[in-house]
């Protein structure tokens, strides 16, 4: 019996302590560049604001699993609460009720995604590219690209704590946990893993691949919409351009923590640790006084190494992955 | 007694190629059936239809004495029939028992039933290893597992879900020896369990060995059938074969010179070919002989620069092949790879662009390509290989027949002159005129002074055509023979030897 | 089990003939052509002005920068891989030549730059005037960008979008990030005579007066013309007449074919990323000179729409191994006209960018339903 740890597992193990080790290397740098970002303040400031990210992240990493992408998350993020904007403003909704219509939006959009992407066939990056200029075109429609002032009580309910916890860390960390229970525990998730491993054996063992694929994008939208009602409910307003290219800090933090972009790899855990880190780099770029500009520039690099990483672990997967067909020697 | 599965008159063609024709065969229940044929016989056709991924175009089949027309792999699993490929379909990201049960998950009871129970999983997995007495953790992910040991698992995977019948299509290819005992002390207690099983495989001695009733298949029809009492190795081997041979093969109008083309020397890459040395000369047609997964396939991508090689060296006229692909086709090498769909064609591309694309840097004219000379080349090489097409420019590759498809695959190699070609199942899924064709064109290949190397599973095919054989079995090279000393017999004896050393390599 | 019980299935019938007029017609060469001719038909009555001499030349001059780039994603698409960051090529681009070759800078504008003074200063840049440096450096940097994106898409066999994609990313923040997010205005006399050229004016009107007011003469053939129809000849004859091209449709045809028959993939590959990032850095030299000013946000936003979308509804497939200059050359035409009639029916920005949406998602869909068609013809 082959022993230990397998190649894959190791390397598995690497990428995510590769993270971790990441986000502490950014920490300590941060901090030693400027003593205040180390404060508990500060640090717990990173946290409350990763939870935007965090949430359509952790969408981000189902649709990644099926080796999938969703690019119009930016623009869910932006529709969602507007719809629950309008109602609450013009219809006097409440905020429960502005939430829940917010993630209705969500999914509602997600499925439009899914309806292309498994019953049309059409390549996820292209539908979803569409839907971007698609959905933020229909909000901006909605409200004549103007800009839209929430009720008071939504912002009462954004900036409320739980036992002390700011609310927008209570939702992260309850979807990031409902989603670990999801991948881990039901069958659900478990399909989701096998699908993304190997479609096609996948389908040969009949598991219901299309829900499967169908259900990421549903997912993936919902906490895109969530995640924007969550910052929105800080803000109290919506802008016209809310949330346009955050679509790259969400698959960046996915991917930086560890998710693959080939399907198979990764967990709830990725995008907590990766829009933890995204959060880190944005804070500390602004606490070390670096140029505004600079910053996207140094973003973008930092997701350019995740995304290097990435493939490197995916050459070496594929080079064991080839034929055996005698036992090594030894 | 109603047998289990009863075949009446079932025929499949494919594009009006026959591959299984007026079959009719009971399969009764509690037995090991062994079925048996060279590859093309049918085999694969047979089981696809059994599992609803081929509809027959003729006959029917019978489960339990009622209709069986299955629409789709859920259909015959829901009837109780298991599968168990020579590729896996597992999830190596996934453990032993999530593999096991990733079409019905124990799930936890009451309000929590949208949870996966994994002590149960767990429990149930364990059960079903010891069935095996595999002695795997079932929370080890598999990619930490041994090929041998994920087929077993594979195994396993069929055998939890109380499959009525269950399919063994060539299980052992990937498996040690030990692993192999292993998995045939499963089959006989499945057998004593009251399953039946079909096992399909070229290892004629494991057949001897499991099976109760023995079928021989050839060309697409039931040609032997009988109780293993009565089919000895040397009848299943004739029973298989049974065929006008000269009526296919045409005669070898060259005779080999004593130039060497091909010299490999040595040649290993850990886990796939161990010290692998032959020489293929000016003119000469060598055939590469081996069961499945003995490393006949491997050796050629290997020469090619598709994949790596450890140690030892090939020589091509005596320089060293080195590089990728793009290199060797330029110091004069030429593959027809097995599976011309996935790497030999651009299928949805018209034939001429097929024909001239590897040579296609030679096609410089004045002003960019040559395309009086392309149209040309194109049209002397649909006589040179005799393709049946109507418009080399138009017409999509896809829109060919399998022969005619393999002709292209062949022909696109000559405008570069290469000085050696390697055939890897040059007739699979090729009909019988267009294979005798295809011989014909190795055949004057080599008269014109080229090496090939010749890779078939089909023995008839290398003895029919080949100067020499040389026989790989586990990834080393067991022995060669000369065209005066071909005796089936004693090739494939060879390749059914276990391995211990290089034997008779040349 | 019921399914066990159903009757054997028969072969399935042959296609219908009755479907093969308008199958031929969605796989021709030509069918964009007339989709754009009808649309314009049909749509005439209701636009008045859609016909009118000057609007037809603003089509024109709308439609030669956006063929220059989506010339080079053709050429990405037939190797079956998409390239994002044309935009942001085209913003880096125009900032660099700007700042290299402007004639003068605006201390109030431009001091906060990391440029100023390395690169440009109140005397303008330091090849100042010099516009074929200008052109040369703008070059190099496109084809510096394409390197990289072949590079990583090539030898790490990462997806091409994701590469382009962070190659969006940092390119456009750095093009930003080099002006502080300002203009460069004051370009040469002879950079900008570049958007413009008046080589053949057309007047239409009465013949009544000797002096042909201004507004009337409409310009023709400009340089812009000129460059765009010399590349599309350049790189049709490219991608049909040469070994390369032959490769480049093989590439993505079958990667696996290919490689096997000695075609130099990882080099086609890169060469196709360079390609596309020069046809960017083309494009970007006819609309700094048309805007008459370096712009590092120039190629953002619903631009790459425009090219994905006029490349795909032409005809080129996604899934590669197909890809025409004709059918990007009519591609582009469509989508001109799309956005023009928009335009005059006084939709705003936003509606304009939904329609564009669900145009890429036809796009998108008839290629499927083409790919389909074409395997069930064969």
């Amino acid at each position: 019996m082959t022993a230990a740890v397998s190649p894959q597992g190791a390397l598995d193990l690497a990428t995510r302590m590769g993270a971790v080790l990441m986000l502490v290397a950014i920490v300590l740098i941060f901090g030693a560049l400027t003593p205040g970002f180390l404060a508990p303040d500060s640090l717990a400031n990173i946290i409350k604001q990763s939870s935007f990210i965090g949430i359509a992240a952790v969408g981000m990493v189902f649709v990644l699993l099926t080796a999938g992408i969703d690019l119009s998350v930016g623009s869910v993020m932006y529709l969602g609460p507007l719809v629950a904007g309008l109602l609450m403003r013009d219809a006097g909704v409440g905020v429960a009720l502005g939430l829940l219509a917010c993630v209705a939006t969500g999914a509602v959009l997600g499925a439009i995604n899914a309806v292309f992407i498994v019953g049309l066939r059409v390549i996820p990056f292209i539908v979803t590219l569409a839907t971007l200029f698609l959905y933020r075109g229909f909000g901006t429609w909605l409200v004549e690209s103007r800009q839209l002032d929430f009720p008071d009580s939504l912002r009462g309910f954004g900036l409320a704590s739980v036992l002390g916890v700011p609310v927008p860390i209570v939702i992260f960390a309850i979807i990031a946990a409902a989603a670990h229970v999801i991948l881990r525990h039901t069958v659900f998730g478990r399909h989701v893993y096998a699908f993304g491993n190997d479609p096609l054996a996948a389908q040969k063992a009949g598991l219901p691949v299309r829900r499967i694929q169908a259900g990421v994008y549903v997912i993936s939208g919902t906490l895109a919409a969530l995640s924007g009602f969550v910052l929105i409910s800080q803000i109290g307003r919506l802008d016209a351009g809310f949330g346009e290219g955050r679509e790259f800090d969400v698959i960046a933090a996915a991917v930086l923590g560890g998710a693959s972009l080939f399907g198979g790899i990764g967990g709830a855990g990725s995008a907590v640790l990766g829009a933890i880190t995204i959060q880190a780099v944005k804070a500390g770029l602004v606490f070390s006084g670096v140029n505004l500009y600079l910053q996207p520039l140094l973003q973008g690099a930092v997701i350019l190494v995740a995304v290097f990483l990435d493939g490197l672990r995916e050459a070496r997967l594929r080079s064991l992955r080839r034929r055996v067909i005698r036992p090594r020697a030894g | 007694m109603t047998p289990l599965l009863r075949f009446e008159g079932l025929g499949k063609d494919w594009f009006g190629v026959p591959a299984v024709r007026d079959l009719s065969l009971d399969i009764p229940e509690g037995q090991v059936i062994g079925v048996i044929g060279e590859n093309g016989a049918g085999k694969s056709t047979l089981m696809n239809m059994i599992g609803g991924i081929v509809p027959p175009t003729h006959g029917r089949m019978l489960w339990r004495g009622q209709p069986y027309a299955p629409q789709g792999a859920a259909d015959a699993k829901a009837a109780g029939i298991a599968f168990i490929h020579q590729e896996l379909n597992l999830f190596t990201n996934l453990s032993v028992a999530e593999n096991l049960f990733i079409d019905g998950f124990p799930r936890r009871p009451g309000l929590l039933r949208g949870l996966i129970d994994r002590r149960a999983m767990r429990d149930r997995a364990a059960r079903i290893l010891a069935r095996l007495a595999l002695d795997i953790p079932p929370d080890r992910t598999l990619d930490s597992l041994s090929p041998g040991e994920r087929q077993l698992v594979e195994i396993a995977r069929a055998l939890h879900r109380d499959a009525a019948l269950i399919i063994f299509d060539e299980p052992t290819t990937s498996l040690t020896h030990r692993e192999t005992e292993r998995l045939f002390q499963a089959i006989e207690g499945l057998r004593a369990e009251g399953r039946t099983v079909i096992y399909i495989s070229h290892i004629l001695q494991d057949v001897r060995r499991l099976a109760d009733r023995v079928a021989v298949l050839r060309d697409g029809r039931l040609v032997g059938e009988g109780t293993i009492a009565e089919f000895d190795i040397p009848r299943m081997i004739r029973t298989m074969i049974g065929r006008d041979l000269a009526a296919v093969y045409p005669p070898r109008t060259s005779v080999p010179r004593e130039v060497p083309v091909l010299e490999v020397q040595g040649l290993s890459a850990p886990g796939v070919i161990e010290n692998v040395s032959f020489t293929v000369r000016e003119g000469e047609i060598l055939g590469l002989f081996g069961l499945m997964g003995s490393g006949r396939s491997e050796t050629a991508r290997i020469l090619m620069g598709l994949d790596p090689a450890e140690r030892g060296e090939a020589r091509l006229r005596g320089q060293p092949l080195t590089g990728g692909p793009r290199d060797r086709v330029r110091q004069g090498l030429a593959f027809v790879t097995e599976n011309r769909r996935e790497e030999g064609l651009m299928m949805d591309a018209s034939i001429r662009d097929n024909l001239t694309l590897p040579a296609i840097e030679r096609f410089r004219g004045g002003l960019g390509l040559d395309r009086d000379r392309i149209a040309d080349v194109a049209q002397d090489l649909r006589e040179t290989v005799r393709l049946k097409a109507q418009d080399l420019g138009r017409q999509p590759v896809r829109a060919l027949s399998g022969g005619n498809q393999q002709k292209v695959v062949i022909g696109k190699w000559l405008p570069t002159e290469p000085r050696l070609f390697i055939l890897d199942e040059p007739t699979r899924g090729v009909d019988v005129g267009a294979r005798s064709e295809i011989y014909g064109i190795a055949d004057r290949l080599a008269a014109e002074g080229a090496g090939l190397l010749v890779i078939s599973s089909e023995l008839d095919e290398l003895m029919g055509l080949c100067d020499r054989i040389v026989v790989m079995s586990r990834g080393e090279v067991v022995a060669t023979f000369d065209r005066r000393d071909f005796e089936e017999r004693r090739i494939i004896a060879a390749a059914f030897r276990e391995a211990t050393s290089a034997g008779e390599a040349a | 089990m019921t399914a066990m019980l159903s009757p054997a299935p028969t072969a399935p019938a042959p296609r219908r003939p009755a479907r093969r007029p308008l199958a031929r017609a969605l796989l021709s060469d030509w069918f964009v052509l007339w989709l754009s001719l009808a649309y314009f038909v049909v749509l005439l009555p209701f636009l008045p002005t859609l016909g009118t001499p000057a609007n037809l030349v603003n089509l024109l001059s709308n439609a030669w920068p956006l063929l220059v780039v989506a010339l080079g994603q053709t050429f990405v698409m037939t190797i079956g891989g998409i390239d994002l960051s044309q935009g942001a090529v085209i913003g880096l681009t125009s900032t660099v030549a700007a700042a290299l070759i402007a004639t003068a800078g605006a201390p109030e504008v431009l001091s906060k730059a990391p440029i100023w003074g390395l690169l440009i200063g109140e005397t303008g840049g330091v090849l100042a005037g010099r516009i074929w440096f200008g052109i040369l450096a703008m070059l190099i940097a496109g084809a510096l960008v394409g390197l990289v994106n072949g590079a990583l898409v090539a030898w790490l066999e990462m997806p091409p979008f994701m590469v382009t994609l962070v190659s969006l990313i940092t390119v456009s923040a750095f093009a930003i990030w080099l002006t502080q997010s300002e203009n460069i205005r004051n370009l040469p006399d002879g950079f900008v005579a570049l958007g413009k050229g008046e080589i053949v004016s057309v007047y239409f009107g009465p013949k009544d007066t000797s002096q042909i007011p201004r507004r009337q003469v409409h310009d023709l053939v400009t340089y812009a013309a000129i460059i765009a129809v010399a590349l599309a000849v350049a790189l049709h004859w490219l991608l049909e007449r040469t070994a390369f091209g032959r490769q480049v449709t093989a590439v993505g045809a079958n990667r696996k074919a290919s490689e096997i028959a000695g075609v130099p993939v990882r080099r086609v590959i890169v060469l196709v990323f360079v390609l596309s990032a020069l046809c960017a850095t083309v494009g970007s030299i006819l609309y700094s000179a048309r805007l008459e000013a370096g712009r590092p946000t120039l190629g953002e936003g619903t631009f790459l729409l425009d090219v994905i979308g006029a490349t795909v509804i032409g005809g080129t497939s996604l899934f590669g191994g197909k890809g025409k200059v004709i059918w990007t050359v009519f591609g582009v035409m469509f989508f001109v006209l799309l956005s023009n009639t928009l335009n005059l029916m006084n939709l705003s920005t936003f509606h304009i960018d939904m329609v564009k949406g669900g145009v890429i998602l036809a796009a998108a869909l008839l290629d499927v339903a083409r790919t389909r068609l074409l395997r069930s013809m064969a």
